[in-house]
């Protein structure tokens, strides 16, 4: 029971990993870079949530309509100002821009809100417990938004329109350039799924714990594992990488400590990296 | 003609460079009167932000007290202040730049051991002197320039434990946050509890800025303390209280005084956080130095220090520094002369200008501050006072009386 509590927790943990693991790996498929200022939208989802409760809301709804809203403003703008220059170029140059995006926006937000840690007005509601298992309310409302946000991410790329062109932009963009897709719909549509998903994901880290500058920053790390894990890529392989690896760490807590759970997923992700790069679902790719 | 010309340039470059020479030696005699520089490296921002704005005013307060003086042993103070954001990466890039460019004397007010510990080889390497309210045990000088205006961090806990099993408690665990404060701290209770024949339940360290701290919660639960001493600062121990109360446990809390107060009551609302105990150091509220450092501090800023005992020691850091600087005439060895001014025998000194005017007549003098007695041990430290509070309807409430036993 106690471990099955224990997975329960990396259940939850998994979830967001995942979700910022998305956000990576439909960035790494359509635009073709790793986009390091992921976490840096999350945080900005975060304060944008938090600031709609600072301002009297309540509801959680309208906090995460925030939250989506600045993140995908941020999102757009990063692709409008920066991103969008440096399609063609190699993938050193847009993942250093997003680097210094990153550092900006943490610093703009630091300069806003201070670099203290701010809190949700949160008081504790109290778990269900179901045959010894520890189900908490809030977690179970968190866990349920994030998979139906994985949910509609995967309805709309297998599904829409939209979603195809992504994919096909994905597959091959010279190849859908000359079968007529229009690239700027397919980055539009791209990033504005990418603030979506990790303005979410950022409001649910912040109401679970902390809204602080380097919130984002550092779930980057342990969501870069999951989606090396999930195959660089995959959309789907993220969001089952971040599950296993959340499930993994809580689970390892009684041998390795909760100093040395965070280094399993690197280890995951070197032992990965050293035995199949291309994931548990990524294709191999050749390059010339 | 030209060689009358050369003969002058020569002649008059000669006497220019005598004349320049001549007067830098008197320069050398006064380098005593030369500005002393204080780097005031303070917790303005992050978990030590209750403190640290309070910290830095006192700071220069003291600093504009003794200037208004005449300064000490005839020089100026000036100091720079800087915030080390309660991190030790930005305390040492703030510590290097007081040091390397602003020349600084002396280094006082860090209060995070995180920050104190990485500036102490700095200082220490530099020859200046380091006055520190942070707990941690690897924060010593070899040099003799460290003066601790707190008590060490094992002592603490040793003294929780006393406590916790007066009040009646069997179960103890323990949890840290992962630096040397939180290890200390709970270190020492352990170390405390074991003395009285009897063995922790539970002992987690936790990292700091995780998304969840369920399973640290979970395991320290496991076997049904009825106490927790706590190592750890405001952002984790709200979230860990939180986890706490929901998995429905009613442990009690022992958690230090900057984890526990209005915006974790705000946070998490009135009920969850009723029963949580704190404990902190208390200044010398009936002493002479302290009443008047009081009225001095709220006349000159607005605020009420009584809440702020770290900002009543950053105070006197400077003033004992000041008296020290005083006694050592004008010289700069000024971290001999600390001890001097500051420790027993003596005359009792309340302030910087008795203390200045009785140096002067040649007395012994024993400075005794605002946040307490201010005796420095063989190793830097003093003993102050101590309280325990605790949790009362949404309010901290002293429990029992301050102590000094430990």
């Amino acid at each position: 029971m106690f471990y099955l509590n224990l997975m329960v927790n990396g259940v939850v943990e998994g979830l967001i990993i995942g979700l910022a693991a998305l956000a990576l790996n439909l960035v790494f498929a359509v635009g073709r870079f790793p986009n390091a200022a992921s976490g840096d939208f999350m945080t900005i989802g975060a304060y944008a949530g938090y600031s709609v409760q600072q301002l009297g809301s309540h509801s959680a709804l309208v906090q995460g309509l925030a939250a989506v809203a600045a993140s995908v403003a941020v999102s757009l703008a990063s692709y409008a100002l920066v991103f969008r220059h440096l399609v063609g170029r190699s993938m050193v140059a847009p993942l250093l821009a997003s680097i210094g995006l990153g550092l900006f926006y943490r610093s703009i937000v630091s300069l806003l809100f201070g670099l203290d840690p701010l809190f949700f007005v949160m008081p504790p509601i109290h778990a269900y417990t179901v045959a010894g298992l520890r189900l908490q309310g809030t977690d179970l409302w968190l866990a349920t938004l994030a998979a139906a946000s994985v949910a509609i991410v995967l309805l709309l790329l297998h599904v829409t329109p939209i979603g195809r062109e992504m994919r096909a932009v994905a597959d091959n963009a010279l190849l859908a350039r000359a079968s007529g897709i229009r690239s700027r719909r397919v980055m539009i549509a791209l990033w504005s799924m990418v603030g979506a998903i990790t303005g979410i994901a950022g409001l649910v880290v912040a109401l679970r714990t902390t809204v602080n500058p380097e919130l984002g920053w550092g779930l980057l790390l342990p969501a870069f594992a999951a989606a090396v894990l999930g195959g660089v890529g995959s959309p789907a392989g993220a969001i089952l990488a971040g599950l296993l690896l959340g499930v993994m760490q809580e689970l390892s807590t009684p041998w390795l400590g909760f100093s040395y759970k965070i280094a399993l997923s690197f280890v995951v992700l070197t032992v990965v990296l050293l035995v199949r790069p291309q994931g548990l679902f990524g294709t191999a790719q050749v390059v010339r | 003609m030209n060689n009358s010309r050369r003969q002058f340039v020569r002649h008059g470059s000669f006497a220019a460079l005598a004349l320049a020479m001549a007067a830098r030696v008197p320069a050398a005699f006064a380098q005593s009167g030369e500005n002393l520089r204080i780097g005031a490296l303070n917790d303005v921002t992050g978990a030590g932000s209750p403190y640290g704005g309070g910290m830095q005013k006192a700071i220069l307060m003291a600093a504009d007290e003794i200037n208004a003086t005449g300064g000490a042993g005839g020089r100026r103070i000036e100091v720079f202040a800087e915030d080390s954001q309660t991190a030790p990466d930005a305390g040492v890039l703030a510590a290097k730049k007081l040091i390397e460019v602003n020349k600084v004397h002396a280094i006082l007010g860090t209060w995070s051991s995180g920050v104190a510990a990485a500036v102490m080889p700095l200082t220490d390497a530099a020859g200046i002197i380091h006055c520190t309210n942070a707990g941690a045990s690897n924060i010593t000088s070899s040099k003799g320039l460290m003066f601790r205006y707190s008590a060490l961090s094992v002592r603490i806990g040793q003294a929780l434990a006393r406590e916790i099993a007066k009040r009646g408690h069997t179960r103890l665990a323990t949890m840290a946050f992962n630096n040397p404060s939180g290890r200390e701290i709970t270190g020492g209770a352990k170390q405390g509890w074991e003395k009285l024949g009897r063995q922790l339940v539970g002992e987690v360290v936790y990292e700091p800025n995780r998304p969840s701290y369920r399973s640290e919660v979970q395991t320290i639960l496991a076997n049904n303390p009825d106490a927790i001493v706590l190592g750890g600062y405001l952002p984790d121990f709200t979230v860990i209280l939180r986890e706490t109360r929901q998995a429905g446990s009613n442990v009690k809390f022992y958690a230090p005084a900057w984890a526990v107060n209005q915006k974790l009551i705000d946070a998490l609302g009135a009920p969850a956080c009723e029963g949580v105990m704190t404990h902190d150091y208390v200044a010398a509220l009936d002493s002479t130095a302290y009443k008047t450092f009081v009225d001095k501090f709220k006349k000159a800023t607005g605020i009420d220090p009584t809440e702020n005992y770290y900002a009543c020691c950053a105070y006197d850091m400077m003033t004992v520094v000041g008296l020290a600087a005083q006694a050592a005439g004008g010289k700069p060895a000024i971290a001999p002369m600390m001890r001097a001014v500051a420790n027993p025998p003596g005359t009792m000194m309340y302030d910087f200008v008795s203390g200045k005017k009785a140096l002067a007549a040649g007395t012994k003098i024993n400075y005794e501050g605002a946040s307490g007695p201010i005796d420095f041990d063989d190793l830097g430290n003093v003993k102050p006072l101590f309280k325990l509070s605790e949790v009362r309807n949404g309010k901290v409430e002293l429990v029992g009386n301050a102590f000094q036993d430990y």
